[in-house]
């Protein structure tokens, strides 16, 4: 095929139709990602931490969902609460430290106590204000610690102990119905016993947070992992099913990896997840921006923050079992970082990829067509792993969120649709 | 006055270790306790603040007879317990002498102030 001039390369390429590409603003439009913090991010649920990341009453972690500071704390009860980061006096940040405990006294508050540093106002680990500096003769009754308790938001510790968040008071849904069944390929093998955090890295990619679900959403990049796709992988590899779920979910279907043609790797038989059939491989796509990868002996979940257009923070953990022997975590943790360490097998080199999408998509780059236009079934008509239905999946749900059409986000959902049914 | 085989009553630490207008923490067995000075004479309290807990050893200043928690300024007549200017409780004390230079307090219960935690049971969203 010849190289194509400026109108040939606007045109729909092939015989693709509506639905089977997206505009490339969509990664790099200012206000689109304005609009996805608004409309997505902060009426979603996101898991935000991990509880074994709260050991103890009084142990707090503060993050920000949809740009929000939010902090999360342990009560003496042990329930996990979370808040926004914000004191109700002056606005300030209630606590500027990324994790740690308030069970000591803080320079200016009491023990087990949050402290706003500013004017030492302190709230308890309810949220309830429980000291206003010099309150009777500044505001007499005009004011008291009933009037300013801290902006309480909605909490759940689900799936494996991961503390879910949202914004959202007037969401509909509990996390669990949120989720529209799509953990339960492996919520059997989260819940079986309490999981602990062994791995935490954070990275800030130059890339639209997109670009990394796509690319944990479509496996038709393993020829980008030339290792793997040399070694290790079987016609089972290939047949795992791509499977949607309500609200832009997607699973990837489970397989036996076979480590012993990984050259240098292990099986990951003896430290299987509980009901985790040996070397395993579950994975969940969560909509918006979360991956939960279960690979045989270790749990790895991403999160990602987005941050701009063009930038996205990712925090990458990796999980193993609380009860694990000093001996077993090491092998947990050789485990998960051979794959998916910084200097492991994929994950260096998926963010490379998605760097590089980035370069061509700036804010003042052309629009483009970004495809993800292919279907490949199995006997079953099931698409499979090398099927873009994971990425049609999530798109779907993008555009009903936005009210957008993805392959033109100058449509309304419903004109989009429109146009593909014409 | 103690009775020597009552165990109740402990030693504290030598009045030597304290100096006018000083607070010391010390263990008493199962739990803590701080000793402050007002002359010549010793108070044995719990360590903590009445008003939020904080650690009386660290937080507290006594000058004059009158103990001040820096953290929000509660004060008390060190001698009687009594609360002075934003204080809302009073001082809990432990029974204690000086016995030939030593510090002794009656330590058999451990003196809690009470810190209610309102309930959210009924937090409507």
């Amino acid at each position: 095929m010849p190289a194509r001039n400026s109108k040939q390369w606007e045109k729909v390429p092939g015989k693709l139709s509506s639905g089977e590409y997206v505009d490339s603003r969509i990664y790099s439009d200012r206000d689109i990602f304005e609009e996805e913090i608004t409309k997505i991010f902060s009426k979603v649920w996101m898991p935000v931490c991990h509880e074994s990341e709260l050991p103890d009453p009084y142990s707090f972690r503060t993050m920000t969902v949809a740009r929000e500071p939010v902090l999360v704390v342990r009560g003496a009860d042990n329930q996990i609460r979370a808040f926004l980061n914000v004191c109700p006096h002056r606005g300030n940040m209630l606590e500027n430290r990324p994790s740690g405990s308030f069970e000591e006294a803080s320079p200016s508050g009491a023990p087990k106590h949050i402290t706003c540093m500013f004017h030492a106002w302190q709230f308890d680990m309810k949220g309830n204000c429980a000291h206003i500096s010099r309150a009777a003769e500044g505001y007499q009754d005009r004011l008291e610690c009933k009037d300013v308790g801290l902006r309480r938001l909605r909490c759940e510790v689900k799936y494996g102990g991961f503390v879910w968040v949202t914004l959202n008071d007037g969401i509909g849904e509990t996390v669990e119905e949120w989720a529209g069944g799509a953990f339960d390929c492996m919520q059997k093998s989260l819940d079986a016993e309490p999981l602990e955090v062994f791995h935490y890295h954070k990275a800030i990619i130059p890339c639209n947070y997109k670009l990394w679900h796509d690319t944990n959403s479509e496996f038709y990049h393993d020829f980008l992992h030339y290792h793997n796709r040399v070694t290790g992988f079987n016609d089972s590899y290939f047949a795992r099913k791509n499977i949607g779920f309500d609200n832009g979910h997607v699973n990837v279907g489970s397989f036996e990896v076979q480590y012993d043609e990984y050259e240098g790797f292990e099986s990951r038989e003896e430290l299987s997840f509980p009901h985790l059939p040996t070397n395993h491989w579950e994975m969940i796509d969560f909509f918006p921006g979360v991956n939960f990868n279960l690979r045989g002996s270790a749990l790895r979940c991403d999160i990602m923050t987005p941050l701009g257009p063009d930038k996205v923070m990712i925090e990458f953990r990796g999980l193993g079992l609380k009860r694990d022997t000093p001996e077993e975590r090491l092998t947990r943790q050789r485990h998960h970082n051979s794959i998916w360490g910084p200097f492991g097998r994929n994950l260096h080199e998926d963010l490379l990829a998605v760097t590089t999408q980035q370069a061509t998509m700036s804010e003042w780059a052309d629009k483009r067509r970004i495809l993800h236009g292919r279907h490949e079934l199995d006997a079953d008509g099931d698409p499979t792993i090398h099927d873009e239905e994971g990425m049609r999946h999530f798109y779907d749900a993008w555009g009903q969120w936005m009210d957008r059409w993805p392959g033109d986000p100058d449509l309304s959902y419903e004109e989009g649709q429109k146009r593909k049914a014409a | 006055m103690s009775d020597a085989a009552d165990n109740a009553w402990q030693q504290i630490c030598s009045a030597s270790d304290i100096n006018d207008g000083e607070l010391k923490r010390f263990e008493a067995g199962q739990f803590a306790v701080v000793v402050a000075r007002v002359g010549d004479e010793f108070r044995v309290i719990p360590p903590f603040c009445p008003h939020m807990a904080e650690p009386l050893h660290e937080s507290g200043i006594c000058r004059s007879g009158t103990l001040t928690c820096s953290k929000h300024l509660w004060q008390w007549n060190l001698l009687t317990g009594q609360e002075q200017g934003p204080a809302e409780r009073p001082l809990m004390f432990y029974e204690s002498d000086v016995r030939d230079g030593e510090v002794w307090a009656r330590v058999d219960q451990e003196l809690v102030y009470e810190f209610g935690e309102e309930d959210d049971d009924d937090f409507e969203w």
